[in-house]
């Protein structure tokens, strides 16, 4: 009995996690002494898309709820970084807050519509709802710079400072990351965690019993939808202040399924997932870039998106679990998947 | 200011787009209906359509034998997209089968990149059919291919589903698929001939709008989903739904496309669906209160 | 005693009311015009054939589905057109027939999830663990491991719900329920599918919950074993109450001796 409560402890207390954390960050608060500047540019994209895979994975993978329109979110985060700090002057850091709140508020008020809907339909409608965001991006040229782009969007300062380098990109990328996966984690392990669980219509939870246990399924999914989409933001005004340009075909349907992909091929059943994803599809999109050239010549679009389709695929039909099921697979003692 | 002619340009142009999503949006029907697939490779067959026959005309073939390739080699395709793909993880979720559809159209558009590169082709009009003047509106030369195609599909369909001996299989198939099965109806076979019957649909849909609306490696996906919000709007679980979809997205396409600034259509159009879908999500057609 | 004193003195003991309620889907009624009183404490069965429309009367009672007519007052509350998780923080909570355990969870994390109604941390202080979402956790997996070994399911802690055997399972889903601490529990079927150790001792559970003032409604086929243990017994049949009593009362009644003996089971299997 003992040996089960310390246990549930461990888990509670993230104290399971800690270590695995600590070693984690180390490792990446190192990478770029080991790197060279080139390896430093990929992570910052790993980073990124890390960040919006962890928000769909709470979503998708722990709340049942597809969606296919993270890039309006992340887009959204962008735009008003990018649009606020070149015309208005302000911090980029409380812009950055400050279009997380507003990207939350507006996914409160879509997915309140949403919920009500079939897991299927919601796919459909979020990706149509990601084809609208692009469109009215190039519509409003005046505010966004249309289909061209929004230039000379400022850097994030550090004190006076406004460091250019991407090596500070890398480690405020990063240390967001990481930060947003400790509260991943305690929200997972948590009864927010379980009450979304609970819901999860995809991976064995059940609306009737989530309801006569006192769950408000509706505001939990609500809420995280909410949560998915600052997660989404905050990576956009991170990527806005990095490239410096923003422009509409980033934030697409193409990146919205990209991001799915990630999530599924990294496994949602943990916000660990994420990294495994995003790491595997920036990997094999930078390994297309440096070999596809030499061997057919010309550009590698093409080559990316086959591989995409295939990899996404190939996980669905033969790795369902995603990256993070192998991980589990090897420890033995574990008689819980 | 709105005159006559300006109206009938509009109905005309709404009718023309209104076609287009609601072929797109039958052969989303025909899958789902059968299957329950959501499938979102349905606009890839729309480009494959018109970007084979794009291929093979300008290979020096005549019309009407390179359309008929493009649709054979379109359904292969299609019936590929069933066996290899959807059929081994028929028992999943039905999240677990949109994934796949996508993952096959990011592959397919990934393919058709490689072969055909990223430029925008075009057919000329069938049979260089002139454009017609109508009382100050123009209808181009290839609008009444576009709107007698999707005629001929519909009364296709409606007399397939309601008179062959295939077609009540299908609808079977969707309504009771354990029923269907023990009076030996192979559910197998029937969702291996609706995705053969969505993809060639949606080929000589893209067949004969290229003339009009030109065609490129990336159409399949922004049509697919034009074509689904189209379903949904009508209602995805009847055809009359889905054609009534269709044609609101068209003609708000284009009473947008001629009173607001340009640029603003897209966004208006599809902004206008959505809201609708969300207000009367069981469909236009469906009487409010009935499941 | 006055009349008046009397009258209030039965109301509350009464945990639960239903009046008249009906509700009808697809156009078939499946309760037609149903009143019962649930005093607080007691064990109270619902018995019928198959399609008496015993579940759906569990169903109208948590709120998942609504009347179409007639009240539902528990504790002095109207509630027949309240939201489920209200109603289940009022203190009702069900165990449905299919238990239908979270397979995403393990058998603990299934308990403490059924601590969700009388904990209150939001969506930000679990993620930044605050310390009163701290606290509130230690106090949740305390209540779920001790409500586990109630069960005798502690050492199964972390297993997946999948792994057990139905009638641990149906413990797991029990356990669960008490851990919302509710005061009325309605059980669908619980003996169902248990082998006969198994009942005698779920039995013995269900008087030890009553015996700790816990209110207990249970739809069940089981018959015999039902009154043995319940203190009132309501027998529906085709929607319709045709006996409420003691379980003396209800055996000597002819209209129930005909349903159960008579070809009242075979019509109730039909329908």
């Amino acid at each position: 009995m003992r040996t089960v409560k310390e246990k549930i402890r461990a888990l509670l207390s993230g104290r399971e996690h800690r270590m695995v954390l600590a070693l984690f960050a180390v490792v990446l608060m190192t990478v770029p002494l080991v790197a060279g500047p080139y390896g430093v540019i990929v992570m910052v994209d790993v980073g990124l898309y890390s960040i919006v895979t962890m928000g769909l994975i709470l979503l998708m993978g722990f709340a049942g709820q597809i969606s296919l329109g993270q890039g309006v979110f992340f887009g959204l985060g962008a735009y008003m970084s990018g649009i606020i700090t070149t015309r208005c002057g302000l911090s980029p850091w409380l812009v950055l807050l400050v279009a997380a709140v507003a990207a939350g508020a507006v996914a409160i008020v879509v997915g309140r519509a949403l919920v009500r809907l079939r897991g299927l339909i919601v796919a459909g409608v979020t990706l149509a709802l990601n084809l609208v965001f692009c469109s009215l991006v190039v519509s409003l040229r005046d505010l966004t710079g249309g289909a061209t782009g929004l230039p000379l969007i400022p850097r994030l300062p550090l004190g006076g400072f406004a460091p250019s380098n991407t090596l500070f990109s890398y480690y405020v990328v990063w240390i967001v990351a990481i930060l947003l996966l400790v509260f991943s984690l305690n929200l997972v392990n948590s009864r927010t965690g379980r009450a979304l669980k609970s819901v999860n219509l995809l991976a064995g939870g059940s609306e009737d019993t989530a309801q006569v246990l006192g769950v408000d399924i509706i505001r939990y999914k609500v809420q995280v939808f909410a949560v998915g989409a600052i997660y989404a933001s905050i990576a956009g005004s991170l990527y806005a202040h990095y490239t410096g340009c923003i422009e509409p075909g980033a934030f697409g349907v193409h990146f919205s399924v990209l991001v799915a992909i990630m999530a599924i091929i990294g496994g949602m059943t943990s916000p660990w997932g994420a990294f495994l994803g995003a790491g595997l599809i920036v990997s094999v999109n930078e390994a297309l870039r440096e070999v596809m050239p030499a061997v057919v010549g010309g550009s590698t679009g093409a080559y990316e998106l086959i591989a995409y389709g295939s990899i996404l695929v190939a996980t669905l039909l033969f790795l369902p679990q995603g990256l993070m099921s192998i991980w589990r697979r090897l420890q033995p003692q574990e008689r819980f998947r | 200011m709105l005159d006559l002619s300006a109206i009938l340009q509009f109905f005309i142009s709404g009718v023309n787009l209104g076609c287009i999503y609601a072929a797109i949006g039958l052969g989303l029907f025909v899958v789902y209906g059968v299957t329950g697939v959501l499938n979102l490779a349905q606009g890839e067959f729309v480009m494959l359509g018109g970007m084979l026959t794009v291929a093979f005309y300008t290979a020096g073939t005549a019309l009407v034998p390179s359309l008929l390739m493009a649709v054979i080699i379109a359904a292969l395709v299609g019936a590929m997209l069933y066996r290899l793909i959807i059929y081994p993880a028929r028992n999943s979720s039905g999240s677990t089968l949109v994934f796949l559809t996508l993952g096959f159209a990011f592959a397919t558009e990934g393919i058709a990149l490689s072969v055909w590169g990223w430029e925008f082709k075009s057919l000329p009009s069938f049979w260089g059919s002139p454009n017609i003047q109508l009382w100050g509106a123009t209808i181009f030369g290839q609008t009444p291919w576009v709107v007698g195609t999707t005629l001929l599909l519909v009364i296709g369909l409606f007399f397939f589903f309601g008179h062959t001996i295939h077609g009540k299989a299908l609808r079977a198939c969707a309504d009771e698929p354990l029923g269907a099965r023990t009076v030996g109806i192979s559910t197998d076979q029937m969702a291996l001939f609706s995705f053969v019957l969505a993809a060639s649909l949606g080929a000589v849909v893209g067949a004969v709008i290229t003339p009009l609306t030109m065609t490129g490696y990336g159409v399949g996906m922004p049509l697919t989903i034009k074509g689904l919000l189209a379903a949904l709007v009508g209602g995805i679980n009847r055809a009359e739904g889905v054609i009534l979809g269709g044609m609101a997205l068209g003609m708000a396409e284009a009473i947008s496309a001629g009173l607001m600034p340009s640029g603003y259509h897209g966004v208006i159009a599809l902004g206008i669906l959505i809201v609708v879908f969300l207000s009367r999500p069981r469909g236009l057609l469906v009487a409010p209160g009935k499941v | 005693m006055s009349e008046k004193g009397k009258q209030r003195d039965t109301e509350e003991q009464a945990i639960l009311e239903i009046r008249d309620v009906s509700v009808a889907y697809d156009g078939l009624v499946a309760v037609n015009g149903v009143s019962f009183c649930v005093r607080r404490g007691d064990i109270i069965a619902i018995i019928g054939p198959n399609g008496a429309g015993k579940t759906t009367l569990l169903k109208l009672i948590t709120g998942l589905l609504r009347p179409s007519g007639g009240e539902i007052w528990l504790k002095q509350q109207r509630v027949d057109r309240v939201a489920p998780h209200r109603i289940a923080s009022l203190g009702v909570t069900q165990v449905f027939q299919d238990i239908q355990l979270f397979s995403n969870m393990s058998v603990v994390e299934n308990v403490m999830a059924g601590c969700h109604v009388w904990t209150g941390a939001s969506f930000l202080s679990t993620g930044l663990r605050l310390p009163h979402s701290r606290a509130e956790e230690r106090n949740i997996s305390d209540t779920a491991l001790r409500k586990l070994s109630l069960v005798g399911l502690g050492q199964k802690a972390f297993y997946s719900p999948s792994s057990l055997s139905w009638g641990e399972q149906k413990r797991v889903g029990l356990a669960r329920a008490l851990a919302a601490g509710a005061d009325l529990l309605l059980l669908d079927e619980p003996y169902g599918g248990l082998i006969a150790e198994e009942i005698g001792k779920l039995s013995q559970l269900l008087l030890e919950l009553q015996h700790r003032g816990i209110t207990i409604l249970m739809v069940e086929q089981l018959t015999d074993v039902v009154l043995d243990i319940a203190n009132q017994v309501v027998v529906l049949r085709y929607g319709e109450k045709i006996a409420d009593g003691t379980a003396a009362e209800i055996q000597g009644n002819e209209q129930v001796i005909a349903t159960y003996l008579g070809n009242g089971p075979l019509e109730g299997d039909e329908r």
